[in-house]
C-alpha cells in the first residue's frame, strides 16, 4: 500500500512473477477442486467456480492477473472438465459457446472490478494528499520563519510525491533568483526567472537529463509573484499526471500566503523598530538639549547679572562679563546648530507644515536676529502675488536666520541684505544677496557640506554646519538651494519651495 | 509704588534661579523660590504672587500640570521658560493658561523686559479699561469699533476688526493660534491655520508700517500671534 501511495503512477502496470506464479496457482487450485465434484455438479456450477477465482484475482491482484487468469480458467476448463478430458478439443460445438461466454464474462468482471479497484485506489492517494496537504497548510500556519517554510515544504514533496524541490526566492533587486535553502537540486536559473515573471508554470524535460529540475511552479501570493519552486520527479521519464501537478499547485499556492504572511510580519516588525528607533533617537536628542541648554542658560544669565550688582563693577570686570555672556550666546548658538543638524541628519525629519504666507516668517526671522543684523539694513522685496506656501514654520525661520546672519557676518557693515522671493513656475525662489566678498568660486559645490567653510582659516567665528543645515531642511521640503556669485559682487543663496495646491480662502463680504 | 509685587519662581536648576532672582529683585520685586511642581503649587498657594516664573522640565512634572492645577483657582501672569526644541510644550503651556514664554538661553534683559510687561498688565487690570488703544499711528476706538491710522479712518472688514480687539484684549500676551482661531472662527476652524494667517496678513497690511516687519503685530513662529503695544 505504502509502495502505491507513494508512485501511482509507476508499479501496477506490468504484473510481477508473483502475481503470475499466484494467478497460476490459484487457477490450478481451482481446477483441482473442482476435478472431484465433476461428478456431483454440473458443468455450468464449474464454470462459477471459475469466475469466482477470477473475480477474486482481480480484486486482489489487478487487472493483468484477471486477464490471464481468465484466459487460463477458460483453458483449464476445457481441459480438464470438458469431454473429450485432457484434451483442448471439443466434442460438443455448444461448448464453444460456454467458453466465449465463459471468457467474455471473466474479462469483463475483470474490467469492471479493475476499474473500481483504481478509482478506490486513487480515492485512497486523494484522501491521503488531501490530508497531507491538510498537515501542511497546519504547519506553514504556525511557520515562524522562511526557512521553516521551505523546510516544511521540501518534506512533503519529498514524502507525498519521492520528488526533489527547491524554493528559490527574488533577491533585493528582484531582478534574480535566489536558493533559499543549501539545497542539492541544481536548477535552471532561467527557467525559473520566466516562471517569476509570467506567474506561469514552466517545464523543460530537456534540462532534467542534465540534472536540472525540469519543472518550475511559480509561488503566486495575493501581491505578487513571492517565489519559484522547482521539482524534480525521481522517474526523469515519466509524465506527472493532473492529479500531481494539482498538488503541486495546490502545495504552491500554501508556499506563497505563507512566505507572504511572513512578508508581512517582517514589514511590520521593520516599521515597529523604525518607530522605537526614531522615538528614542528624538528623546535622547531632546534630552542632551535640555542637559546642554541648561548650563549655557545658566551661565548667559549669571554673566548678564554681573551688571546688576552694586556698587557696579569696574569697567574691567563688565566688559568681561560682556564677553562672558556673548561667548556663552555663541556657544548656546553652536549647541543649537550640532543639535538641530543630528536631528535632521538622523532620518527623515517630521515636518510640521501648514499653509501661510512666506513673509510671516520673513518678518519673524529678521526679529529673531535683532541685534545680529544692527548693522546690515534688511531690504525685503517680495512678490506680491505669492501664494500661501505649505511648509514647517520653524524650520524655514531657522533656514532665513542662517542666511541672514551668514549675510551679515561676511558683508562689510553698513551695507544692505536684500531678501527678494518670486514665483517661478511650480516654485517659489527666495534669496538672500549681500553686497560681501561672495563665496570662493572653486568650493561653492561643496559650501552645503557639513563642516565645510567658504574661507577656511576665516577669523569669522562659525562650525560650517548653517548652509548644511539650510540645505537639510530645503530638501526635506522638496525644494533646491543653492550658492551664487552676484555679477556686481557679492554672493546670494537662493532656496525654493514647491508651490503645491495651496487652500482657497474666501474672501470675507466686507 | 505700592508694596512691591511677590514672585514666585519655580525651576529646578539652582544657577538659574539665582540669575533670574537677582534680575527680578532689580525690577523691586520681592522673590521667592521653589524647586519642584509639588513645592511649587505650595508656594503658589500660600504666598499668592503676582507673577509666576515656571520652567517646563521640572524633574517631578510637567509645568503644564501646574498651569492647569493653578488655572483652576488663580489667573495670575506665568511666564514659562523652555527650551527652543519644544514648540509642542509651549503651545500646550499657551493653550492650558500661561501668557508669555522666554526660550532658553535667554538674556536678562529680556527676562526684566518680560516680568515689567506681565507686572504692568496686573497692575492695569484694576483700573477701569479704557475704550481707546493706541500703538504707533494707530488708534482703535473699541467703543464706536472705528480704527484710524494717522488720523485717517481705516476700513476693517468684521473679521479683520475681531482679531484685532482679540488681540488688542491681551496686550503682550501670546495668543496660540488654535485659541484665536476657536475664538474668532468657531471651533471647526481650529484646524485651518492659514485663514488666521491670511488675515493677520491683511491687518499688517493695512496697519503696519512695514507689513514684511511688524512692530505691533507679531508673530511667534510655530506657535502663535502677540500684539506688543
Amino acid at each position: 500500500m505504502e509502495a502505491s501511495a507513494r508512485s501511482p503512477d509507476a508499479g501496477k502496470a506490468s504484473p510481477t512473477g508473483r502475481n503470475i506464479g499466484l494467478t497460476i496457482l490459484a487457477c490450478l487450485g481451482t481446477a483441482a477442486v473442482a476435478t472431484p465434484l465433476l461428478g456431483h455438479l454440473d458443468l455450468a456450477n464449474i464454470v462459477m467456480l471459475f469466475l469466482l477465482t477470477v473475480l477474486v484475482i482481480s480484486v486482489k491482484l489487478g487487472r493483468n492477473a484477471a486477464v490471464l487468469a481468465s484466459i487460463l480458467s477458460v483453458l483449464l476448463f476445457d481441459l480438464f472438465f470438458v469431454s473429450p478430458r485432457f484434451s483442448l478439443a471439443v466434442s460438443d460445438i455448444q461448448y464453444l459457446v460456454t467458453f466465449a461466454v465463459m471468457l467474455v464474462t471473466a474479462l469483463t468482471t475483470t474490467h469492471f472490478t479493475s476499474v473500481l479497484r483504481q478509482k478506490a485506489q486513487e480515492a485512497e492517494v486523494r484522501e491521503q494528499r488531501t490530508q497531507g496537504l491538510y498537515q501542511l497548510a497546519r504547519q506553514l500556519a504556525g511557520s515562524l520563519t522562511k526557512e521553516q517554510v521551505i523546510e516544511i515544504s521540501e518534506a512533503f514533496i519529498k514524502e507525498q510525491l519521492a520528488a526533489q524541490s527547491a524554493i528559490l526566492l527574488p533577491d533585493e533587486t528582484r531582478h534574480g533568483l535566489v536558493a533559499a535553502s543549501a539545497n542539492a537540486l541544481p536548477v535552471e536559473s532561467h527557467l525559473a526567472l520566466v516562471a517569476l515573471e509570467s506567474g506561469k508554470l514552466v517545464r523543460s524535460d530537456e534540462v532534467s537529463g542534465l540534472g536540472y529540475a525540469p519543472l518550475y511552479l511559480p509561488l503566486g501570493g495575493s501581491m505578487r509573484i513571492r517565489g519559484v519552486l522547482a521539482v524534480k520527479f525521481a522517474n526523469d521519464h515519466l509524465e506527472p499526471t493532473p492529479a500531481t501537478l494539482s498538488l503541486l499547485e495546490a502545495l504552491a499556492s500554501l508556499v506563497a500566503v505563507a512566505l507572504e504572511r511572513l512578508h508581512y510580519v517582517e514589514v511590520a516588525q521593520g516599521t515597529e523598530v523604525k518607530m522605537l528607533t526614531e522615538r528614542l533617537r528624538s528623546s535622547i536628542l531632546s534630552a542632551l538639549s535640555h542637559d546642554l541648554r541648561t548650563p549655557l542658560t545658566a551661565m548667559v544669565g549669571l554673566a548678564d547679572s554681573l551688571f546688576l550688582i552694586k556698587p557696579a563693577l569696574p569697567a574691567v570686570a563688565l566688559e568681561t562679563a560682556q564677553a562672558l555672556h556673548e561667548q556663552s550666546a555663541r556657544l548656546a548658538g553652536l549647541v543649537g546648530n550640532l543639535l538641530d543638524m543630528a536631528r535632521l541628519n538622523a532620518g527623515e525629519v517630521t515636518l510640521r507644515r501648514e499653509w501661510q504666507p512666506l513673509e510671516e516668517v520673513v518678518g519673524a526671522g529678521i526679529k529673531l536676529l535683532g541685534n545680529a543684523l544692527a548693522e546690515h539694513p534688511v531690504k525685503v522685496d517680495l512678490a506680491r502675488d505669492l501664494p500661501l506656501l505649505n511648509f514647517d514654520a520653524v524650520l524655514i525661520e531657522r533656514v532665513l536666520c542662517n542666511l541672514l546672519e551668514n549675510a551679515a557676518k561676511y558683508a562689510p557693515p553698513h551695507t544692505a541684505i536684500e531678501l527678494s522671493a518670486q514665483r517661478q513656475g511650480e516654485f517659489v525662489e527666495v534669496a538672500v544677496k549681500d553686497h560681501g566678498p561672495g563665496f570662493p568660486s572653486e568650493r561653492r559645490d561643496e559650501l552645503f557640506n557639513m563642516f565645510v567653510r567658504g574661507q577656511p582659516e576665516s577669523g569669522k567665528p562659525g562650525t560650517g554646519l548653517g548652509l548644511a543645515i539650510c540645505k537639510a531642511i530645503v530638501e526635506a521640503h522638496g525644494g533646491r538651494i543653492r550658492a551664487d556669485n552676484l555679477p556686481a559682487g557679492g554672493a546670494c543663496v537662493s532656496f525654493t519651495l514647491p508651490v503645491g495646491n495651496p487652500p482657497v480662502v474666501e474672501e470675507e463680504v466686507a | 509704588m505700592s508694596t512691591p509685587a511677590k514672585v514666585l519662581v519655580i525651576e529646578d536648576e539652582k544657577q538659574i534661579r539665582r540669575f533670574v532672582r537677582a534680575a527680578v529683585e532689580e525690577e523691586g520685586c520681592q522673590v521667592s523660590e521653589a524647586e519642584s511642581m509639588a513645592q511649587g503649587l505650595i508656594e503658589a498657594g500660600s504666598r499668592q504672587p503676582d507673577l509666576l516664573i515656571l520652567d517646563l522640565g521640572l524633574p517631578d512634572g510637567n509645568g503644564i500640570e501646574l498651569i492647569r492645577d493653578l488655572r483652576g483657582w488663580s489667573d495670575v501672569p506665568v511666564l514659562i521658560l523652555s527650551a527652543r526644541s519644544q514648540e509642542n510644550d509651549k503651545i500646550d503651556a499657551l493653550d492650558a493658561g500661561a501668557d508669555d514664554y522666554l526660550t532658553k538661553p535667554f538674556s536678562v534683559g529680556e527676562l526684566r523686559a518680560r516680568v515689567r510687561a506681565l507686572l504692568r498688565r496686573r497692575s492695569r487690570s484694576g483700573e477701569a479699561a479704557s475704550p481707546v488703544v493706541e500703538f504707533g499711528a494707530i488708534v482703535v476706538d473699541l467703543s464706536r469699533r472705528l480704527v484710524s491710522r494717522a488720523g485717517e479712518p481705516v476700513h476693517l472688514t468684521p473679521i479683520e476688526y475681531r482679531l484685532l480687539s482679540t488681540l488688542l484684549a491681551h496686550p503682550g500676551k501670546v495668543l496660540t493660534q488654535r485659541n484665536l482661531l476657536r475664538e474668532i472662527w468657531g471651533p471647526s476652524y481650529i484646524e485651518s491655520s492659514h485663514y488666521l494667517r491670511v488675515y493677520v496678513g491683511h491687518l499688517r497690511q493695512k496697519l503696519e508700517d512695514d507689513p514684511t516687519q511688524p512692530k505691533y503685530l507679531l508673530t511667534e513662529t510655530g506657535v502663535g500671534y502677540r500684539f506688543q503695544p
